[in-house]
């Protein structure tokens, strides 16, 4: 297997070197949102050795972001049911313009830009309809484009596949409407899918679980650079089962769920946070903030390679040497081999994501 | 680059010192949900029978059992977790929030091709989860679209079996509760609760998510926006019982509260106190099915109800949450 350890190692660290416009910013390896110390949210690039290059004000409490593949420009999106998503000059720290959902929509807190970056693509709620929506904005003038369906219900997370062609959604299945909160609206009839669409927004591969599994939201993903899926799940059913909550997918196949046993997998409250693949293409790990775990599992084996006890762990990226993580308590770290370590403590809340700048091939 | 060769410390989640809490466990069991899960057994066999003995619409035995039995189900229906989670049952006996309209769906569908599951009980539990329950009864007994669709012998058998389905599931959850009792009165060994700190958490979250979905979709549904109410959404409108689940939820919560509270007469006071202003409002109310939020004045008596609710939630999470180990963690209750 060493030709492919190569190949995927090669993959991963040509994936990892920052595009040029990110340079003027100290070229950043990641995108945070934080609330920092003096009570204000901002959004941070971030080195991955923890240091802080630039923030940058957030009217609210963010989520996650979008990196563009070219220019030093960020989209901040709010967290849900946000109507607003800021794109941010992060060379000046300035806004640039403020992405207004339609009526009838909001933001569910993630996006991703098209390979050439000129077009975004956001994660929406046509809450009337109750049906997930992809909103297309140009992002050159910030205008918006148009929209097609996300292919399910409560959109979350999205990203790009190798091709540049080809958006795989994270449709969570859950319900939600704007006037009754964050209350989940439709459970006992959720089903989740993993929705490949092309850019036009023709579905190409609707990916569903097994009925067992129909309560299992589908929330967010990693990729890897050959096309491999790693999806992060919560499970909203029955408290006392302790179902997967990491899977693989590769389009055309059944999707393949990785578990820890009995004892690690029932810690984990059914909650994972954020999913990475490792630099080297090799492991992938969930971070698990209720259970105050970070698993990591061999891809080969298919089975759980190390569980690390970490308070409030949710951020999670591919590190030069593994993986970067963050935690709401402040931290941010690394883990290599069987080594956790404190990068630095800026004493910032980290939010749920680390959101890698880098290009997509 | 600044790394500090730091191994990250095992810091364990902020846990409340070791308490007994078994006295409250059992009190909790004993006086609030074993009662009140009896009661809706007790209830739903009423109606079941009420319904072999007259299946018309109109019938007033079958409508006064079907009122009691609905009573009974929203004073336990907080309590979810253990036996209401086997097999979606408390998903079966209410399908609420019903946003797509599937009961009436599920209804004319069945209605339509006289399925003929309504001739078996295990038959019957297989067909969609939205034609089943107190939501789906209530509307062939109220909504008088159900009043003359298909055959008259077809929308008898139907009442019949959705009240024995009912009963089905309401009699297998308080079975089951003699059981789940002791795992949650005494953590540990087989039970899903490894001490009792777990075990009040779990009980302290049914009072949160009670209060929460009383609140945001008991009364946030039918508010709707200011300029856009919406009073067709309110919960079992049709039976003019809207007003009446948000009291009887009240006053269920009340009770687990003070129980759960037990050992601080002070925070148990302070919901107490809360808890009588939210029940004064809501009684004062006089609106059963929440159609005055068409009007402003209505909507507005209907914010302050809500408003008071979260007064409860607010004293419930600052003062009772810390004292049962529940630390509000940035990420971990942040459910995204």
């Amino acid at each position: 297997m060493t030709s492919r350890r190569h190949f995927l190692a090669g993959l991963a660290a040509a994936s990892l070197t920052p595009v040029q416009g990110w340079a003027s910013v100290g070229a950043p390896d990641y995108l945070a949102a934080a609330l920092f110390p003096d009570g204000t949210y901002r959004l941070a690039g971030l080195e991955t050795g923890g240091d802080i290059v630039f923030s940058l004000p957030l009217p609210a409490r963010g989520h996650a972001a979008a990196a563009h593949p070219k220019r030093a420009q960020a989209v901040a999106f709010a967290r849900r049911p946000g109507t607003f998503a800021i794109v941010i000059d992060c060379t000046t720290g300035t806004e640039i313009a403020r992405l207004e959902a339609p009526v009838g929509r909001h933001f569910y807190g993630h996006g991703i830009f098209s390979l050439d970056g000129t077009r975004l693509f956001t994660t929406e709620n046509d809450y009337e309809a109750g049906e997930g929506v992809i909103g297309i904005w140009d992002a050159d003038d910030h205008t918006r484009l148009g929209e097609f369906s996300s292919g399910g219900i409560g959109p979350h997370d999205m990203r790009l596949m190798p091709d540049g062609q080809t958006l795989v959604i994270a449709n969570g299945g859950i319900e939600t409407h704007p006037e009754t909160g964050r209350t989940k609206l439709n459970l006992p009839v959720m089903q989740p899918r993993l929705s490949y669409v092309d850019l036009s927004g023709s579905v190409l591969e609707q990916v569903e679980l097994p009925r067992a599994l129909q309560k299992n939201s589908i929330r967010h993903l990693a990729m890897r650079q050959d096309g491999l899926v790693g999806f992060a799940m919560q499970w909203q059913g029955d408290k006392t089962q302790h179902p997967p909550l990491l899977g693989l997918h590769r389009r055309g196949e059944t999707p393949r769920l990785l578990s820890a046993a009995e004892t690690d997998q029932s810690s984990l409250q059914g909650y994972a946070g954020s999913i990475a693949f490792a630099g080297d293409g090799e492991t992938i790990a969930i971070t698990c903030p209720r259970g105050n775990a970070l698993h990591q599992y061999s891809i080969a084996n298919e089975t759980l390679a190390h569980a690390y006890h970490l308070e409030d762990v949710c951020g999670l990226g591919s590190g030069p040497d593994g993986f970067v993580f963050t935690t709401g308590t402040g931290i941010v770290g690394q883990l290599s081999g069987k080594q956790a370590r404190v990068a630095a403590r800026p004493d910032c809340q980290w939010d749920n994501h680390l959101i890698p700048i880098r290009t997509t091939v | 680059m600044r790394v500090f060769a730091v191994a990250v410390a095992l810091t364990l989640p902020f846990c409340a010192q070791a308490q007994d809490h078994g006295p409250i466990l059992s009190d909790t069991v004993e006086a609030h949900i074993l009662p009140g899960f009896a009661a809706l057994s007790d209830a739903t066999a009423t109606l079941t029978q009420a319904a072999q003995t007259d299946c018309a619409p109109g019938s007033p035995q079958l409508r006064a059992a079907f009122h009691k039995a609905f009573d009974d189900w929203i004073s336990v229906s907080h309590l979810r977790f253990g036996p209401t989670e086997v097999q979606d049952r408390a998903f079966a006996l209410a399908f609420w929030p019903d946003t797509k309209g599937f009961t009436p769906k599920a209804l004319t569908g069945l209605i339509a091709t006289e399925d003929t599951a309504v001739r078996s009980p295990e038959a019957f539990a297989e067909t969609s989860i939205a034609g089943r329950g107190f939501f789906a009864l209530e509307q062939m007994l109220y909504d008088p679209r159900f009043s003359e669709q298909g055959s008259e012998a077809y929308r008898c058998a139907l009442v019949q079996a959705i009240a024995a389905d009912i009963d089905g599931n309401a009699s297998a959850i308080n079975t089951d509760w003699a059981s789940y009792a002791t795992a949650l009165t005494q953590p540990g060994g087989d039970s899903p609760y490894r001490s009792d700190d777990e075990a009040m958490q779990e009980l302290y979250k049914a009072l949160i998510t009670g209060l929460e979905f009383t609140s945001d979709t008991r009364l946030g549904r039918p508010m709707g926006i200011f300029h856009r109410p919406r009073p067709s959404r309110a919960e079992a409108r049709r039976s003019e019982r809207s007003l009446r689940h948000v009291e009887l939820s009240l006053a269920a919560l009340r009770e687990l509260a003070i129980r759960l509270s037990a050992d601080h007469p002070g925070i148990a006071a302070d919901l107490d106190d809360a808890f009588a202003k939210a029940i004064t409002r809501a009684q004062s109310l006089d609106d059963p099915s929440f159609a005055d939020v068409a009007t402003p004045q209505g909507r507005l008596r209907v914010e302050a109800l809500q408003q008071s609710i979260s007064d409860i939630r607010a004293i419930a999470s600052a003062e009772l949450g810390p004292t049962l180990g529940i630390s509000a963690g940035f990420n971990s209750l942040d459910g995204d």
